[in-house]
């Protein structure tokens, strides 16, 4: 009898050895079995976490990408409100601040990891994760620029899930037919600026231009002004210095914003009121020549037929022109967070680390045309043969965003700052006031809310 | 004697029972979703508030209402929302109680031209902001291409500063007149016929008819609509968000879709919340004139 119990716990001991196994096996290990126990849940007990994300993006995930995530942890429900964009972040915190929190995961923008942070709604991944972090999680293996995102104050509270970067998108069938050279990612400003009068046209000789130069934000709206920004840090500018100072309100500024401002001549009808949306439309339907947007719009705007009429041959991706210190590209990425009040932090940890993988990033970037951050994927040659030239054009652009520390201020009252600028950008494009009234009106205003 | 004291009291007390059983479930519905969320917008527009927790912290006084007021870009949307309020309530009561005025009138098809009417009013302001742009679209949409037919030039309407807050007045008229439009009519059925035909019986005309006895008779009408119709007109955000987001420059940055964009992008609660109360402050007193002056067109006509 004692034997028999004996022997039985000796089994039990190694089937508790393996379930502590499998549950070390988190993404990037070679295990095709699916992986279950401990806090990535059990037929009998699944776990089920929430995750808050930007509607534009929400329902593909759901519909996608968590399948994709339960062929290998079947049993971590996992459902995703989608929430738009200009309320996210005051219903991340919101939520996070509350009595009961409601979401696990966290998917914020470029600039929301400070302010989520200084709230405490989310965990340092480094130190309060490490339990449930996967040993071949390579940290080192990402491009320094994305996950600088997920960073604040010497802690990593996030990791990229969908990287992007503000580019240069240029049409070059119509370069050819206006007989200039489709431009090439070592293209200056100055020699990018010269060409675009000669892509106003008029194609159907009724008077009227109907083809134009350039199309990109220059609405009222936060994400406008980091065109202008990219300008000026491709010339060693910055927005803010090291220690918090304003630092655009110098000549360097109001020549970045004068150059942002002056895109509006080559550009369509009514660009003044452009954001988003507007360009992407007149540029799919081949009505201008180059546009700065981001990246991650490719997929849609050069190969799903659906979406487009141009094709990935005649569409280019670089980064944006070269300035005095070298070429631009703004980065906006979406990190992934775990709320530090979730009650299955280990599942929620699960299925970022997942997706952040090599394994999920090329699962994402083939199948949604989302833009990896690791540079062991970039390295890999993609299956889809679109993919070739823009995983080069972002790898360029990864390294001239780091260079050039291309992004958005990183503070606390950072969508604030970012407002004042849009404030000011907008007056500028409008011409209600000039470009040098616009940056010393900004630069007042932000080193009054910055105190 | 004594009894019918006793009588009276005990009916006193059950006629003040039975007003407070059915005014008590009114007036803590009120209480719940009027008084405390006004209540709790005056105790964080006094406060820090600590956004750890999301509650009020150290009292500040005035503070926020001191930073407000000299906000320049809070100045400015204020005047903002005043333009649009003098040009589009006067325009909305005008055209509402003319169409209301032709609707009245007996023609073939009337019925079906009065039910395509009230379309407008039944599209969400969001969406009817983001038709709008598309159809003002300088490169796309149908309005430039319909003043070409006509040989008139391609007009930037939401990308010039002054034009685009006349298209804002153009979006909130064609969704609002309808509805400035039926309370008229119903107002026009309501007026009593027997002056009418003694008007007519004493040879007056038609714009006689108008100018003395329908617009006076109407005239307190037209001031309980415009009150209304102000109040609604207030709050105006949705459409602004959607056609203009506030712009070109500071052209279209209504009152509301500033606080909003303070409150839920820059995060700043207590200073949007300050704003706000001003904001319920001048409303209130602006609403308080225009009911002077409607009492006193009621007893006026």
């Amino acid at each position: 009898m004692k034997h028999r119990r004996s022997k039985a716990a000796g089994l039990g001991a190694v089937a508790t050895l393996f379930a502590l196994t499998l549950t070390a096996c988190v993404p990037g290990q070679s295990a095709e079995e699916p992986i279950e126990g401990g806090g990535v849940g059990t037929e009998a007990e699944p776990v089920e976490i929430r995750m808050i994300a930007n509607e534009a993006f929400a329902n593909q995930w759901q519909d996608q990408m968590v399948p994709e995530f339960n062929k290998k942890f079947p049993h971590v429900k996992v459902t995703i409100d989608g929430v738009p964009y200009t309320e996210l972040l005051a219903k991340s915190m919101l939520d996070a601040t509350s009595d009961d929190p409601t979401y696990d995961v966290i998917v914020s923008d470029d600039n929301w990891i400070p302010q989520l942070a200084d709230v405490g709604a989310v965990l340092d991944l480094k130190e309060e994760a490490t339990e449930w972090t996967a040993d071949d999680y390579d940290w080192d293996d990402f491009n320094a620029a994305p996950l600088a995102a997920g960073e604040w104050d010497g802690h990593q509270y996030g990791v990229p899930l969908r990287s992007n970067l503000l580019m240069m998108y240029t049409n070059k069938s119509l370069y050819e037919d206006a007989g200039l050279e489709a431009p090439t990612s070592d293209i200056t400003w100055d020699e990018y600026l010269d060409q675009l009068p000669d892509l106003v046209r008029d194609t159907d000789d009724d008077g009227k231009p109907d083809v134009f130069g350039v199309d990109t934000y220059f609405a009222r709206e936060p994400l406008t002004p980091t065109i202008w920004q990219t300008i000026l840090n491709s010339n060693g500018g910055q927005l803010l210095t090291e220690d918090g100072e304003v630092a655009f309100d110098n000549e360097q500024g109001v020549e970045a914003l004068q150059t942002h401002v002056d895109l509006l001549e080559s550009a369509p009808p009514g660009a003044v009121s452009h954001t988003y949306q507007e360009p992407l439309e007149s540029f799919r339907q081949g009505k201008v020549a180059s546009m700065f947007t981001w990246g991650s719009v490719y997929k849609a705007t050069a190969v799903d037929q659906d979406t487009t009429t141009l094709k990935p041959d005649e569409v280019g991706l670089q980064v944006m022109p070269v300035g005095s210190e070298g070429p631009g590209a703004h980065r906006g990425i979406w990190n992934g967070s775990v709320a530090s009040r979730s009650e299955h932090p280990e599942a929620a940890w699960t299925l970022l680390q997942w997706l952040s993988s090599t394994e999920g990033e090329i699962w994402q970037s083939t199948e949604l045309g989302v833009f990896p951050a690791r540079k062991s994927t970039l390295a890999t040659t993609p299956s889809e043969e679109w993919l070739v030239p823009v995983f080069e054009a972002l790898q360029e652009g990864f390294d001239a965003a780091e260079a050039g520390q291309m992004w958005r201020p990183r503070l606390t009252n950072s969508d604030a700052v970012q407002q004042i600028l849009a404030d000011e950008t907008s007056r500028a494009t409008a011409g209600e006031i000039t470009a040098e009234e616009a940056i010393e009106n900004a630069a007042a205003k932000v080193e009054d809310e910055l105190g | 004697m004594a009894s019918a004291a006793g009588r009276r009291t005990r009916r006193k007390v059950g006629d003040l029972v039975s007003r407070w059983t059915f005014l008590t479930p009114a007036t803590l519905l009120l209480v719940l979703v009027l008084a405390y969320p006004i209540m709790y917008t005056i105790r964080i527009s006094v406060s820090h508030l600590d956004l750890r927790t999301f509650a009020p912290s150290e009292f500040v006084g005035l503070e926020y209402y001191i930073e407000a007021v000299q906000d320049d870009r809070f100045q400015n949307s204020l005047l903002v929302t005043g333009i649009y309020l003098v040009l589009a309530l006067p325009l909305q009561i005008v055209l509402g109680f003319g169409i209301a005025y032709l609707m009245n009138a007996e023609w073939k098809g009337r019925g079906v031209v009065r039910a395509l009417f009230l379309i407008p009013m039944v599209v969400a302001p969001v969406v009817a902001g983001g038709i709008w742009k598309m159809m003002l679209s300088p490169m796309w949409g149908v309005s430039n291409w319909a003043l070409s037919l006509v040989g008139l030039p391609a007009v930037d309407w939401l990308g010039d500063s002054r034009l685009a807050m006349i298209s804002l007045v153009m979006i909130d008229t064609w969704r609002w007149t309808p509805f400035v439009a039926l309370i008229a009519s119903a107002a026009l059925l309501a007026l009593p016929k027997d002056i009418f035909e003694a008007a007519s019986v004493d040879g007056a005309g038609r714009w006689q008819t108008l100018k003395s006895i329908t617009l006076p008779l109407l005239m307190p009408m037209i001031a309980a609509t415009f009150v209304v119709r102000w109040l609604g007109a207030v709050k105006m955000f949705d459409i602004a968000l959607a056609a203009t987001g506030g712009g070109p420059g500071q052209a279209t940055n209504v009152v509301n879709l500033y606080i909003y964009e303070q409150a839920f992008r820059g995060l700043k609660f207590p200073e949007s919340a300050a704003m706000s109360m001003i904001v319920l402050v001048i409303t209130m007193i602006l609403t308080a004139v225009f009911l002077r002056i409607s009492r006193g067109l009621e007893t006026r006509w």
